[in-house]
C-alpha cells in the first residue's frame, strides 16, 4: 500500500516537471511540429480523419498480441531522402500470455464469421505477427500493407515521444517500433 | 552555346520570387554571364520595377508570341550590365496568352544566345506554374522560415519532382532573421532543409536594404557593402558551379561584427 502511494507521489512530482517544462516550447518547435504534421497529411493525402481510424486499427489489431497503452501511441512519417517510413511506436505494458492471444483470436474469429458468414478466413495460430487482414474489412477495400514488427527491447528512447506519453512511461515498458515498408513518395498528379 | 534554363519558382506569393530573380540574373552578368530573364507572370508583372527597366519596355513575351516583333527586338538591355536582358511580361493579358509549348520554343532560341535563361514563374501551382517550368531543365524553389511558404513550397517540389524535364531543383531560403532563430522563435535553416529533404542553394538574410533597392530599381547586388547582395552573390557563384561556403548569419547580424564594419568602413578599410 505505501509502496503505491509513495509511487504515485513520485510520478505526479514528475508529471509537475514535465508540465512546466512544456508549456516553454517555443515558437520554433511549435511551428515545425505543426508542419510536421501537416506535410504528412498533404503528403500522404490521409486526412485527420483517416489517420484517426488508421491508429484505432492498428490499436485493435496489435491489441490482441499484446497489452500496451494505446493512448500513447506514436504515429509518425518519417522522410529519409527520397523515401517516407511510417513510425509507429507504442509503450508495450506487458506481453499476453498464449492463452489470452488464442482467447483474442477466436473472438475475433467468431464476431467475423457471424458477421459475414461467406467469408471463412484462416486466423494465424497467434506466433505469427505478420498482419492479419482483419480488422478493415468492413466493406472498404483499401490495401493493406503488410506490416513489418521489429521488437526491440530499447526503452523508450523515441525521440518522437512528446509530452503525451511521458505521464504513463513506465520502467518495465517496451518500445515496439512497427515500420511499414518505405514507400515512394506518390505525389501528387 | 547552349543556355541553361532556370526557373524560379515558390507556390506561394511575396516570399522573394522576383526580387530573388532579379538579383541572381544580375550577379550572373556581373560575374560575366550572358543572362535573360523572361516574366512569365502575365498580368502581375514585376520584374521590371525591380530591375528599373519599366519604361523601355516596348515588347512583351505576347507580342513576340503572336509575331508582332521579333524575339531579340523584344529584349530589354539592362541599364548598366549589357550582358543582362529582360523579356517583359504583358500587363494586360492573362496566363492563358502564351501557353507551355511557345514558352519552351522561346526558351530553345534563347538558349543560342545565352549562358542563362532564369523564368520568374508566377505564384500558384495553376497553368502559370506548368507553362513556367515547361522550357526549364533546372529549377530553384524559393521560401521563408514560415510554415505556410515551407508547404507550398513542399508542394511546389512534389510537382517539380513529376517533372521529367526539371533535372536538379535547389532550395533558396529567404529571409532569415538571424536573431529570431537565435530565439527560437523561427524554423531555422537546417529544419526547413530537414522537413523539405532539399540540397541548399542559398541562405539570404532579412534585409531592408531590399526595400530601397526596390524603389529604387536597383537589385542590390550592386551595393557590396549589403549582407542579402552578397548572399546573392554567392547563389550566382553556386550556380556556376563554384564552392562558395554560406554566409554565418549570426555571426554576420551580431552587434560586434557590426560595431567593426562600422569602424572599417570609417577608416575606410572595408575589405
Amino acid at each position: 500500500m505505501s509502496d503505491n502511494i509513495f509511487k504515485e507521489l513520485c510520478n505526479r512530482i514528475l508529471n509537475l516537471f514535465k508540465q512546466t517544462e512544456s508549456k516553454e516550447e517555443n515558437a520554433k518547435d511549435v511551428a515545425r511540429n505543426r508542419l510536421r504534421v501537416v506535410l504528412m497529411q498533404d503528403r500522404t493525402n490521409l486526412t485527420p480523419d483517416l489517420l484517426q481510424r488508421m491508429r484505432k486499427e492498428l490499436v485493435e489489431l496489435l491489441s490482441k498480441y499484446v497489452e500496451m497503452d494505446k493512448d500513447a501511441l506514436e504515429l509518425n512519417f518519417d522522410q529519409e531522402g527520397d523515401q517516407m517510413a511510417l513510425m509507429l511506436s507504442i509503450p508495450v505494458i506487458r506481453a499476453k500470455d498464449e492463452a489470452e492471444i488464442e482467447e483474442a483470436l477466436a473472438q475475433d474469429d467468431e464476431g467475423k464469421v457471424s458477421e459475414e458468414d461467406a467469408e471463412e478466413s484462416e486466423a494465424g495460430e497467434g506466433d505469427n505477427s505478420e498482419g492479419e487482414n482483419t480488422e478493415a474489412s468492413e466493406g472498404e477495400n483499401k490495401s493493406e500493407d503488410e506490416i513489418e514488427i521489429s521488437e526491440d527491447n530499447s526503452e523508450s528512447n523515441d525521440e518522437n515521444t512528446s509530452e503525451e506519453n511521458n505521464d504513463t512511461q513506465n520502467d518495465n515498458q517496451q518500445n515496439e517500433n512497427i515500420q511499414e515498408e518505405p514507400y515512394q513518395e506518390n505525389n501528387n498528379q | 552555346m547552349t543556355g541553361r534554363v532556370i526557373v524560379i519558382t515558390s507556390g506561394k506569393g511575396g516570399v522573394g520570387k522576383t526580387t530573388t530573380n532579379a538579383n541572381i540574373g544580375t550577379a550572373l552578368a556581373r560575374a560575366g554571364n550572358k543572362v535573360v530573364m523572361i516574366d512569365t507572370d502575365l498580368g502581375l508583372r514585376n520584374l521590371d520595377l525591380l530591375l528599373g527597366l519599366e519604361n523601355r519596355i516596348v515588347y512583351t513575351i505576347v507580342d513576340v508570341v503572336e509575331k508582332r516583333c521579333k524575339l531579340k527586338q523584344a529584349l530589354v538591355k539592362d541599364k548598366k550590365n549589357p550582358n543582362l536582358c529582360l523579356l517583359a511580361a504583358a500587363q494586360t493579358r492573362d496566363k492563358s496568352a502564351v501557353t507551355e509549348k511557345q514558352l519552351k520554343e522561346i526558351c530553345e532560341k534563347l538558349k543560342k544566345d545565352f549562358d542563362f535563361i532564369l523564368v520568374d514563374c508566377p505564384a500558384g501551382i495553376e497553368q502559370g506554374f506548368q507553362n513556367a517550368v515547361a522550357g526549364a531543365s533546372e529549377a530553384i524553389v524559393v521560401t521563408t522560415p514560415e510554415m505556410s511558404a515551407v508547404r507550398d513550397a513542399d508542394r511546389i517540389i512534389g510537382l517539380l519532382e513529376a517533372k521529367e524535364d526539371i533535372k536538379s531543383y535547389k532550395l533558396l531560403i529567404n529571409r532569415v532573421r538571424p536573431n529570431l532563430v537565435k530565439s527560437n522563435d523561427m524554423m531555422s535553416v537546417e529544419d526547413v532543409v530537414e522537413i523539405l529533404s532539399a540540397d541548399l542553394i542559398g541562405i539570404i538574410p532579412e534585409d531592408t536594404g531590399i526595400i530601397t533597392s526596390t524603389n529604387k530599381g536597383e537589385p542590390i547586388v550592386n551595393d557590396d557593402k549589403s549582407l542579402a547582395g552578397q548572399a546573392y552573390r554567392n547563389v550566382a557563384q553556386r550556380i556556376m558551379g563554384n564552392e562558395v561556403p554560406f554566409l554565418d548569419l549570426e555571426k554576420e547580424t551580431s552587434v560586434v561584427t557590426k560595431v567593426k564594419k562600422f569602424f572599417s568602413h570609417l577608416i575606410g578599410k572595408e575589405k
